[in-house]
């Protein structure tokens, strides 16, 4: 019999992205909830750039808001300059980015955790999951100390087995001047987990007091922010900017000098990196045609003269590092305060969870975040969310809580994750979402918001604020549709100045339709017409579901036809062995995953159009 | 044999065995379908078809436009996908360009479903006329063999006939009618009903006149009748010395006329060619892929009228995710030809097309 020094119902293992998200659902939902990290005062740290969305991320910040979870409140209340990306482009890819306060952002989310009922920090080292018949029981820390309860999510980023690599140095650290854990590491392999590398990197932070700042171009904040939380009324931070620059073919030139330094291309680095987050190293010779790279210049935040230079990611030695980055125009003086760097760590094969997150092998044991072989804050965040909920509800005796593809770009994300596992670190992108006309950053509160509320994630007064917001979309749907313009209106020479001749008679959604008309005049002229109480932002949402209404029907029917043999399942006990048609790789990838019908199957990365007629072959047959 | 099926044995289903095949995964459901094709072709051009899908020819044939199709989606993509990323602007003209290509390519290949239709299915050409112009006698002279009775006496023939045979390389299914006229019995009257059905169901009618005697009403009624579908005049009885009707008194009812004599056979080629040319000379040393099946006709259509579709928002100006619904659309239905097209393919030639990244 164990002897455990506490006892809980939830344990969190790390208090990043996702560490944050699951102890505070968990929390709210009722669990006993302890949150143990190795440093307390860097709970919610940003490891790498200091923002939050983005196109796709931020669609999941908005998502993880709508069904309670935290990200974006804290994001919102610690913003320095709020974006929305593709605002020239349809509402479907539009997304919210903020630049963020470093040390605001840890601030903010350390109060939110404190604030919150159940929950208790505990700093300190897991060293070890404890795990008895297939359960979890709890986890020893390094001090000694037990630590009982029935559910463990484990958010430990790029911690496991981390190895830092700037040249050809290399120390075993879970971020820059933090310990690695390699004795959870340990733990986890000797569960039986599949366990597999990854590498990231991240750039110099340069003293913005050394910047020549007027070689750059200066980016503003919009003027009217989008803001993450569908609770948030406002910004409250000063805005900033940020500025843009490039880099030059002598910087180039110096760099492919120097590539045998760089433990990237000396094989020192096993890990595989992201190839939509490649280091100046990689930029220069694979793209050796372009002459120049963009980079960034980003605050860190109000009270610091720390700035991010991102575009630079680098794992050149620190010394060279401050000379290469003296090529950049405008960066002749620059310090580097601290230098960039890469790190491998290891993650746990995906295919070993469930649409829950929690792990087929060990009952109560779930994983989040960078351990799944996912890249970014909110990747991180929205799994820790769900691993979270899981979570409380497993030891709450509760149904377990899943989101589908179709309504979420979170049920895109971990159905890609759990079917196809991950070759290299996993980060959303829009296209990865075969509804994405339906998935908006704006209405995920309507996919959304009710679930968040039946889990008992969303208060009173949120889900008021909800209902009111629905009934307004509404009455500006229905008012779009009758409100007809004449000739003789006021507001039809407003609407057509500069459209010519709307014609004798024409609804409000005909005249929004129109290429040049935007949300706002719309919404003007829903005023005039009394539509009082309605807001911008809910115009906005009822015309981009007018304008998305038939795409997403042609969508739709596609992706069904394509589909229609999903729901086939196929035999649990088929041994793919016996499969003659099957090429050893295809049995390897197929035993890895495991498919429960043809749908998962055709998911099953690096499968064969032939291999899966085969299959689907087999299992008609069988059933 | 007999004594094997009183053992116990039976004799295969059509098709049981490629069943087995694919059930035990010898091969896979493309290849088995391809070897269906290849059993049930009737021809050798049919057969040879069948054997190029079976080698992945259409695949291949696709590629060309798919790798079009690929290439702008990618480049629309990347464009809603990095704002931030410095890359260089969409041109929705030359975009446009390659979606009309793409477009054409598919087309064209869809088109060839006509003739690769009859080169599988074959084509069904029905003998009408008035009683005892010798509709029975060209068709004996074409089946080969004295199939139906021929008498001296009009309205021999009073059921239909179908007997199948290969013209060129093409399965023909040829069926000789009862002789049309007021009917006067009642079984010929049945017989000159299922005349006219079986003439309405057929790809050509084959009208047989007497050359040796002017031409009757009923002559004319039919030929009226026949000049409304595809058909071919047969002019039969050449070898009659009395033989005075020429091509120039048929000329307003038909531009399709053929001397022939089935007593002879004189004419036979040339009426032979007459019948097949309305369906594209099908050539199979020289013909490239032709599409025989109606699933991957279907197939190419919906995508080229999703990428139509697409290129006509892209020219008004539409944002991108519009414009990529259609594109995604007809990169699913070339996909179910050609196998699935999956976002990692195209996120991966995305960063291997641009350095993306801040």
């Amino acid at each position: 019999m164990l002897a455990f020094d506490e006892i809980f119902d939830v344990i969190v293992i790390g208090g990043g992205h996702a560490g944050c998200e699951a102890a505070s659902a968990a929390a709210r939902l009722g669990a006993q909830t302890a949150l143990v990290t190795l440093n307390l005062d860097l709970i919610g740290q940003m490891s790498c750039n200091p923002a939050i969305g983005g196109i796709a991320k931020g669609h999941l910040v908005r998502e993880i808001d709508a069904l309670g979870g935290i990200m974006g409140r804290v994001a919102d209340r610690t913003g320095i300059q709020f974006r929305l990306l593709n605002r020239s482009r349809g509402p479907a890819v539009q997304s919210p980015r903020t630049q963020s306060d470093r040390a605001l952002y840890r601030k903010e989310m350390r109060k939110m955790l404190e604030g919150t009922p159940n929950l208790q920090l505990r700093q300190g080292m897991v060293v070890d999951l404890l795990v008895q018949q297939e359960k979890i029981r709890g986890v020893e820390m390094q001090d000694g100390r037990r630590i009982a309860a029935a559910a463990v999510v484990i958010a430990a980023g790029t911690f496991l087995n981390g190895l830092v690599h700037t040249g050809r140095r290399t120390y075993t650290a879970g971020r820059a001047g933090e310990p690695a854990s390699i004795e959870l590491a340990e733990s986890l392999k000797q569960l039986g987990f599949p366990v597999g590398r990854l590498k990231t990197g991240t750039p110099p932070r340069i003293d913005g007091r050394t910047i020549d700042w007027s070689a750059f171009q200066a980016q503003a904040a919009d003027e009217r922010p989008v803001l993450f939380s569908f609770s948030s009324d406002e910004i409250t931070q000063p805005q900033l900017q940020c500025y843009v620059g490039y880099t030059t073919p002598t910087l180039h030139e110096a760099i492919r000098r120097n590539l045998d330094q760089s433990p990237l291309y000396s094989g020192q680095i096993k890990g595989v990196g992201p190839r939509y987050c490649p280091s100046i190293e990689d930029k220069v010779v694979k793209f050796a045609e372009k002459d120049r790279h963009q980079l960034f210049l980003e605050p860190e935040g109000h009270d610091t003269n720390e700035v991010y230079l991102n575009g630079f990611s680098t794992s050149l030695p620190a010394g060279l590092q401050q000379e290469l980055v003296r090529l950049v125009p405008g960066l002749e003086e620059a310090r580097i305060i601290r230098p960039g760097y890469a790190i491998e760590y290891d993650y746990v094969d995906p295919r070993e969870l469930g649409p829950d997150l929690q792990s087929r092998r060990i009952l109560g044991l779930f994983h989040a975040g960078q351990v799944n072989g996912t890249t970014g804050y909110e990747e991180a965040a929205c799994q820790g969310l769900l691993a979270g909920i899981n979570a409380a509800c497993l030891v709450t005796c509760r149904p377990m809580f899943r989101l589908r593809r179709e309504e979420s770009y979170i049920g895109v994300l971990v159905d890609d994750l759990i079917s196809q596992g991950v070759d290299e670190p996993y980060r959303i992108f829009t296209s990865r979402a075969e509804y994405r006309l339906a998935l908006r950053h704006d209405n995920a509160d309507e996919r959304l918001r009710a679930y968040g509320r039946e889990l008992g994630l969303v208060g009173d007064v949120d889900w008021e604020r909800f209902n009111r917001r629905r009934d307004n979309v509404a009455a500006a749907k229905a008012a779009l549709k009758s409100t007809r313009l004449r000739p003789s209106d006021a507001a039809y020479s407003a609407a057509s100045a500069g459209l010519g001749d709307l014609g004798s008679s024409i609804t409000l959604e005909e005249v929004a339709r129109r290429p040049g008309i935007t949300p706002e005049l719309i919404h003007r002229l829903l005023i005039n017409q009394g539509e009082l109480s309605v807001a911008l932002s809910d115009v906005e949402t009822a015309l981009a579901d007018d304008l998305y209404s038939g795409y997403i029907r042609m969508q739709d029917a596609a992706v069904k036809r394509l589909r229609h043999h999903d729901l086939t399942p196929i035999p649990q006990n088929l041994d793919y062995r016996s499969i003659n048609g099957l090429s050893h790789e295809m049995i390897e990838r197929l035993e890895r995953s495991r498919p429960l019908t043809i749908g998962d199957a055709r998911r099953v990365s690096g499968l064969t159009a032939a291999a899966l007629s085969t299959l689907y072959v087999v299992a008609s047959v069988h059933n | 044999m007999d004594l094997a099926q009183q053992l116990g044995a039976r004799l295969a289903h059509p098709g049981e065995f490629t069943l087995r095949a694919c059930k035990n995964s010898k091969m896979n459901l493309t290849q088995a379908e391809a070897v269906r094709d290849l059993i049930d072709a009737q021809t050798d051009a049919a057969a040879s078809q069948a054997l190029r899908q079976l080698s992945g020819e259409l695949s291949a044939t696709l590629q060309p436009a798919k790798h079009k199709l690929i290439k702008t989606i990618v480049r629309l993509e990347s464009a809603l996908e990095f704002v931030e990323d410095d890359l260089p602007q969409v041109e929705t003209k030359q975009i446009s360009g390659e979606l009309v290509e793409a477009t054409n390519m598919i087309a064209a290949l869809a088109a060839t479903f006509a003739s690769g239709r009859v080169l599988r299915d074959g084509i069904k050409v029905t003998l009408v006329g008035r009683p005892n112009v010798g509709k029975s006698s060209v068709f004996n002279r074409l089946v080969g063999i004295d199939r139906a009775i021929v008498t001296e006496i009009p309205g021999t023939t009073r059921d239909t006939i179908t007997e199948s045979i290969i013209l060129g390389a093409i399965p023909v299914s040829l069926t000789d009618t009862a002789g049309i006229r007021e009917a006067e019995g009642r079984i010929e009257e049945l017989g000159v009903e299922r005349t006219h059905r079986a003439a309405a169901d057929s790809d050509l009618l084959l009208v047989v006149v007497d050359g040796s005697r002017e031409l009757t009403t009923e002559d004319v009624g039919i030929l009226e009748e026949a000049a409304k579908a595809k058909h071919v005049v047969a002019i039969n009885k050449s070898d009659l010395p009395n033989s005075v009707r020429s091509e120039e008194s048929l000329s307003e009812f038909s531009s399709v006329v053929v001397h022939v004599s089935a007593v002879t056979g004189e004419g036979l080629d040339e009426l032979t060619a007459a019948i097949l040319e309305p369906f594209g000379t099908v050539d199979s040393e020289t013909a490239g892929l032709l599409i025989t099946d109606s699933r991957h006709y279907d197939l190419l259509r919906r995508a080229q009228s999703s990428l139509e579709s697409s290129r006509e928002l892209l020219d008004s100006g539409a944002s991108e995710e519009l414009v990529l619904v259609g594109l995604h659309n007809a990169l699913r239905f070339l996909g179910e030809i050609t196998g699935e097209t999956t976002p990692d393919d195209i996120l991966g030639e995305i960063f291997s097309t641009f350095c993306i990244g801040k």
